[in-house]
């Protein structure tokens, strides 16, 4: 045990642990605008692997890495346009339009990525850039502030969405629609309009968050290759108590612990692997059963708004 | 007289609304409607519930477009389309069911949807600024920090008239203001109206309560099934006349009350403590005893412990310290179903939350409590045709209006979800009856229904805990009333002794009197 | 108005999940005049049926495969796929042998209903290509009599259950692990070995107990770490796995399932070395891969459908060992490998095939 908790491993942890964090990062900040205003949006995971697959085709058939992301916001952000149709407009059951969405996102990758790539390839993603002066500190200088561009900014996100959800109108329009959408209704807030935005900020995130795995870390695209990272995004919104904050210590304590549980493979311990890799996954669900602060919860989260007539 | 309001508004001299009609599927919720208010003036607008009041008045604040008719405001045709053109043309709107966030702060709900000075950034420096010289200007006591959901009822509508006036409103609508406030709340809320007309506002004051337009309004329009019933001023206008507009039919206004026949005391609180929502102790040594046949009034200020206090009688909060004796059986740590099994009714003040389930039916609503028991289940399978007929009678004896058996609660009036949990908790014959708030939000016609109810299980030996935050309803009916103030008993007093000046007062926790 | 609106938004559900179906390709409808041979119990009349296509169309070889992952995982499934296409060209094109595939069914019940429905469309030989769909399979094949079955990777061919329409197969990764560890721990400068493997069970672990005790052998005093992701598909996992391994020391990786592509990525960019499993990785990362053991799956296939054609339907359990030249070594020629790392895995594949060398404990006394 005392193997484990030598310098390289800490680092080490640090290191993947914060490389982890950034599609969650992404995904789930999104989701929190959207749940703030009152829309469960449980299709993030199909959105992610559109923008993973738009992202990584046009940075491949364009060579610009830009254009890649700027895709996949757009693909993100048109999804997020029909999951906000389909919610909003249609006042569709929400659990099930987004189940709908994922499984649209999902096969729809698969489809696309057949057609024009046929096998996995690889791509030169966004590199490392070193922070002048920060990235010298000596050890934590690499492991901190030595990523790629997504990286830094799936971290600043979180006080960007912190501010705009409590200090700007745009903010506090989201959060009333969420928790009472007549109050906003009867101060001529429309609630409609909040809310397709939300969706669309939560789309556009979620289609970067994709991104940020097939352009950024992994720089490849895969099938499927999301592998429920948008659930779990959803569920860490929980976890988060709706809150930026909260749900940047939410993932990075999943990514830590996933990251943790590597070292203790790599380092021989002998714990079982099947129990090693469940321990993010027990950690969420004991967090999501005990952290959670219910009260914070958008009242009006998944119903769908009526004035009382059409 | 100046042209404008003290908000630096310009006034609204004159509003008319010419026959309005509105429509719901199988509802004419309006039919041909007139209704004017002028500048310094209070109209009233009296009516049952589901008269088409809140119809009215959402269509002339925008939430909903009249199918006919049209709105002149100083003689010029509007069409809303939504709030924010009705909050345009200096229009405010109090709602009965209060529209505010509560996880949001005061300041907040106030900012909320206004242009900010600061452009996309909020400005709430600013906000509270003005809400506190606006509260000044209208005597509206507000600490603009704190949250929505730690607020009063009373403060809680301070901060709905402020979000109005800070919109620079000219008219107010108030639907039912005083719904859930008490009689000095009321009173201050009345100085705060009576300052605005002076002022120059408009006011249209909604209500069911007869005393209270007799004594706020000028004018007073009453609206029966949609339609107009006729318009009054306000002067000369009596109670009986007033009630027998929105009734339709004379209404009795003062029951008759035999003496009581006191039995043994079915129910005793002995000095019990028991912890509010937040944690700190909402009753500290509350002790009360029920006899047989009489009720017992629990007056009192909201908020002073009288939702824990029914909450621990019923068993649904733990009682920390004390006792409670229910037909001489220690129940204090007892379950519900204990205090159900051992003769006790309860009528919660939250009837959608606790005393109903919403999306049930009706029939099944009436089961809730004894759907294991015979008539209605043997031997675990429910006995359908027993409780069908059970309800039938029930709906039957207890003038429920249903359109059936296996309508959804949440399609009944209030009034009507009320009857049925009266019929529910009445027909079980209890011994003890805990009543919480039973009229409250309710109509005249079925709160005199309930409140005759009420006393037929009085002569019927049942001990029966009123509480209530309706002084007019606990000196109808009550033979002894207690006062309840920050989570004691302030006092115990005769009905026939007792005067309103005297209860008032105890409310306020100042008199103590012992009968 | 609202039934309308409600309708709508269940249509667009529905389209979503429709394109998603269709994509992986789940059993597709292939219109096949399907008749069922009626057999009637102990019936003394003659049951005339009518026409079965079997003598007319002898020509025409019909596979079909049920998979886990797709066709393009650059491991286990495209190694029996790309197997299939190579049969099929050498049997002379679409014309005599005809392939579908489902891919991406990772759901054990979908697997069993498309293998289901291939066996009802009169396939000659329909492949389980998933140790999860074992048990499915032995209640499906002795349904369809007429139709053989082959599953893997197993050894099991249901005899034991009175079955005998089914073949199986699998491939000694352990025999690939091995040389595979021997030239890592020959190439490796810092002594030190990463292994990824998705769960710890059947092929992966097989081939991960392989590598380690190969590399052992030739190095005593390498170290071999390993870590399993728990998962064939989280690339992203498989990378902070690779990213760990690294972070160790490591300077020669390995895995195996579909999700080491997130592996090979994180290799290349810090410039360790990889060795493939399953399938001939190099293209993803030309300067990354060192060698790969590539599954050639064409053997088990050509005799399958050989027996097959003579009316043995199953009973027989297939390996792939460097023996029998299932197993082949994939040496990257852009990756410089020293000649003594080379020799010495020359030397290893010897070994396993004349039996001189045990992959699991090493070279016998
Ligand atoms: N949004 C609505 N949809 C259908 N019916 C409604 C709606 N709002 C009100 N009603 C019906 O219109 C009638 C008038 O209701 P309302 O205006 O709320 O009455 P009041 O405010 O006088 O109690 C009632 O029968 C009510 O059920
Ligand atoms: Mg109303």
């Amino acid at each position: 045990m005392g193997d484990l908790f030598t310098l390289p491993v800490l680092l080490g942890i640090l290191y993947s642990g914060i490389r982890l964090a950034t599609p969650y990062l992404y995904a789930a900040i999104g989701e929190t605008f959207v749940q703030n205003s009152g829309i469960f949006n449980l299709g993030v995971e199909g959105i992610m692997l559109m923008g993973a697959y738009v992202g990584f085709f046009v940075g491949m058939t364009t060579g610009s890495l830009w254009l890649g992301l700027l895709g996949a916001a757009l693909v993100g952000l048109l999804m997020g346009l029909l999951m906000a149709v389909v919610s909003v407009t249609f006042k569709a059951e929400q659990g099930i339009s987004g189940i709908g969405l994922h499984l649209f996102g999902m096969g729809l990758s698969s489809l696309l990525f057949k057609k024009t790539l046929g096998g996995v390839e690889s791509i030169s993603g966004f590199q490392p850039i070193k922070i002048p002066l920060l990235g010298d500190i000596p050890l934590l200088g690499d492991v901190l502030f030595n990523h790629n561009l997504l990286v830094y900014v799936a971290f600043l996100l979180v006080p960007i969405a912190a501010f705009v959800l409590y200090k700007t109108t745009f903010g506090l329009k989201v959060r009333s629609v969420g928790q009472n959408p007549q109050a906003a209704d009867s101060l001529g807030i429309n609630v409609a309009q909040i809310r397709y935005t939300t969706v669309c900020i939560g789309g556009t995130l979620a289609g970067i968050a994709g991104a940020s795995l097939s352009i950024a870390l992994i720089n490849l695209f895969q099938e499927n290759m999301t592998n429920g990272m948008g659930f779990i995004a959803v569920a860490l919104v929980y976890f988060g108590s709706w809150r930026p904050g909260g749900v940047l210590v939410g993932a990075l304590i999943f990514s830590f612990v996933n990251a943790l549980q590597l070292w203790i493979q790599v380092k021989g311990i002998n714990l079982p692997s099947d129990l090693a890799v469940m321990m993010p996954y027990v950690l969420t669900i004991l967090a999501l059963a005990f952290a959670v602060r219910r009260a914070r919860q958008p009242a009006a989260l998944s119903k769908p708004f009526e004035r009382g007539e059409n | 007289m100046s042209n404008l309001l003290p908000t630096g508004q310009p006034r609204i001299e004159e509003m008319q609304m010419l026959g309005i009609v509105k429509r719901f599927p199988g509802v004419l919720a309006n039919d041909h409607v007139d209704f004017d208010v002028k500048a310094g003036e209070i109209h009233a607008l009296l009516g049952e519930n589901g008269a088409g009041k809140s119809t009215l008045m959402r269509q002339l604040y925008g939430l909903y477009r009249p199918d006919e008719g049209k709105i002149l405001i100083n003689g010029v045709e509007h069409v809303f389309r939504s709030p924010q053109d009705a909050i345009n043309a200096g229009i405010g709107m109090i709602h009965q069911h209060f529209m505010l966030v509560p996880s949001l702060t005061v300041v907040e709900n106030v900012a909320l949807g206004l242009k900010s000075s600061r452009g996309p950034l909020l400005d709430l420096e600013r906000v509270e600024k003005r809400i506190l010289t606006l509260a000044e200007q209208y005597r509206l006591k507000i600490d603009p920090h704190a949250y929505v959901w730690q607020l009063a009822v009373g403060e809680q509508q301070r901060v709905e008239i402020l979000k109005a006036l800070y919109r620079g409103a000219a008219l107010l609508i108030l639907d039912e203001p005083t719904a859930v406030l008490t009689p000095q709340e009321v009173d201050d809320l009345f100085l705060t109206f009576r300052q605005m007309v002076t002022d120059g506002h408009a006011l249209i004051f909604i209500s069911h309560k007869l005393h209270e337009v007799l004594d706020i309004s000028h004018r007073v329009t009453v609206l029966r099934d949609g339609a107009t019933v006729g318009t009054r001023p306000t002067a000369g206008a009596t109670k009986a006349e007033l009630a027998q507009m929105m009734v339709g039919r004379p209404v009795i206004l003062q029951y008759d009350r035999p003496a009581p026949k006191l039995g043994k005391s079915r129910l005793k609180v002995n000095d019990i403590y028991v912890a509010g929502d937040r944690g700190s102790d909402a009753l500290r040594g509350v002790s009360l005893e029920v006899h047989a046949g009489e009720i017992l009034g629990l007056a009192g200020v909201s908020g002073n412990g009288q939702r824990e206090l029914a909450e621990a009688l019923a068993g649904l909060r733990p009682i920390r310290q004390g006792s409670v004796v229910l037909n001489g059986r220690d129940v204090t740590h007892d379950s519900p179903l204990a205090h159900i099994d051992a003769g006790q009714s309860y009528i919660p003040e939250e009837r959608m939350r606790e005393g109903a389930i919403k999306d049930f039916s009706v029939a099944d609503n009436f089961i809730l409590e004894d759907h294991g028991k015979r008539p209605y289940s043997r031997a675990t399978f429910f006995d359908f045709k027993a409780i069908a007929e059970q309800t039938r009678k029930a709906v039957e004896a207890y003038s429920v209006k249903t359109p059936s058996l296996d309508t959804p609660l949440k399609n009944l009036s209030g009034g009507n979800i009320q009857k049925l949990i009266l019929a529910r908790e009445l027909s079980r014959q209890p011994s003890v009856l805990i009543a919480a708030q039973p009229t409250r939000g309710v109509d005249i016609g079925a709160s005199e229904y309930i409140h005759q109810r009420l006393l037929q299980q009085r002569q019927a030996g049942t001990a029966t805990l009123l509480i209530s935050e309706d002084l007019d309803e606990i000196l109808a009916l009550s033979d002894r009333i207690a006062v309840i103030y920050e989570g004691k008993i302030v006092g115990v007093v005769n009905a026939n002794e007792a005067s309103v000046e005297q209860l008032g007062l105890m409310m306020a926790g100042v008199a103590e009197t012992h009968a | 108005m609202k039934s309308v609106l409600f309708r709508l938004s269940l249509l667009v559900v529905l389209a979503a999940v429709l394109v998603s179906g269709c994509a992986p390709a789940a059993a597709e409808p292939v219109t096949v005049e399907v008749t069922r041979v009626v057999e009637v119990e102990a019936a003394p009349v003659e049951v005339v049926v009518t026409a079965t296509p079997a003598p007319v169309e002898e020509e025409i070889f019909r596979v079909a495969i049920v998979m886990p992952s797709s066709i393009t995982d650059m491991a286990f499934s495209q190694s029996m796929y790309e197997g299939l296409l190579k049969v099929q060209a050498e049997m002379g094109g679409p014309e005599k042998m005809e392939i579908a595939y489902s891919e991406g069914m990772f759901k054990v019940p979908d697997a069993a209903a498309a293998i289901r429905d291939y066996a009802s469309q009169g396939y000659n030989l329909v492949i389980a290509h998933g140790s999860q769909y074992g048990t499915s399979l032995a209640q499906i094949a002795p349904d369809f009599p007429e139709t053989a079955f082959a599953w893997g990777t197993s050894l099991d061919t249901f005899q034991a259950q009175g079955i005998t329409n089914v073949f199986a197969y699998q491939a000694e990764a352990q025999e690939g692990g091995y040389v595979l560890g021997t030239l890592a721990a020959n190439m490796s400068a810092s002594g030190v070995l990463g292994v990824s493997g998705p769960v710890e069970a059947g092929d992966a672990k097989l081939f991960v107990d392989g590598f380690k005790t190969g590399a052992m052998i030739a190095k005593p005093e390498a170290k071999v770490n390993i870590s399993y992701t728990g998962s064939f598909s989280d690339v992203s996992l498989m990378a902070a796995a690779a990213e760990t391994h690294i972070a160790a020391g490591a300077d020669m990786l390995t895995g195996s399932s579909q999700s080491v592509v997130g592996a090979i990525g994180v290799a290349k960019e810090k410039g360790a070395k990889w060795f493939g499993a399953q399938w001939d990785q190099t293209n993803l990362a030309p300067d990354t891969v060192a060698a790969s053991m590539v599954y050639d799956w064409t053997g088990v296939i050509k005799d399958m459908i050989t027996s097959v054609k003579a009316g043995v339907m199953g009973g027989k359990a297939y390996t792939l060992t460097f023996k029998n030249k299932g197993l082949v070594i994939a040496y990257n020629p852009g990756v410089e490998i020293p000649a003594d790392a080379k020799t010495a895995a020359e030397a290893a594949i010897q070994g396993i095939m004349d039996g001189t060398i045990a992959p699991l404990s090493g070279p016998k006394q």
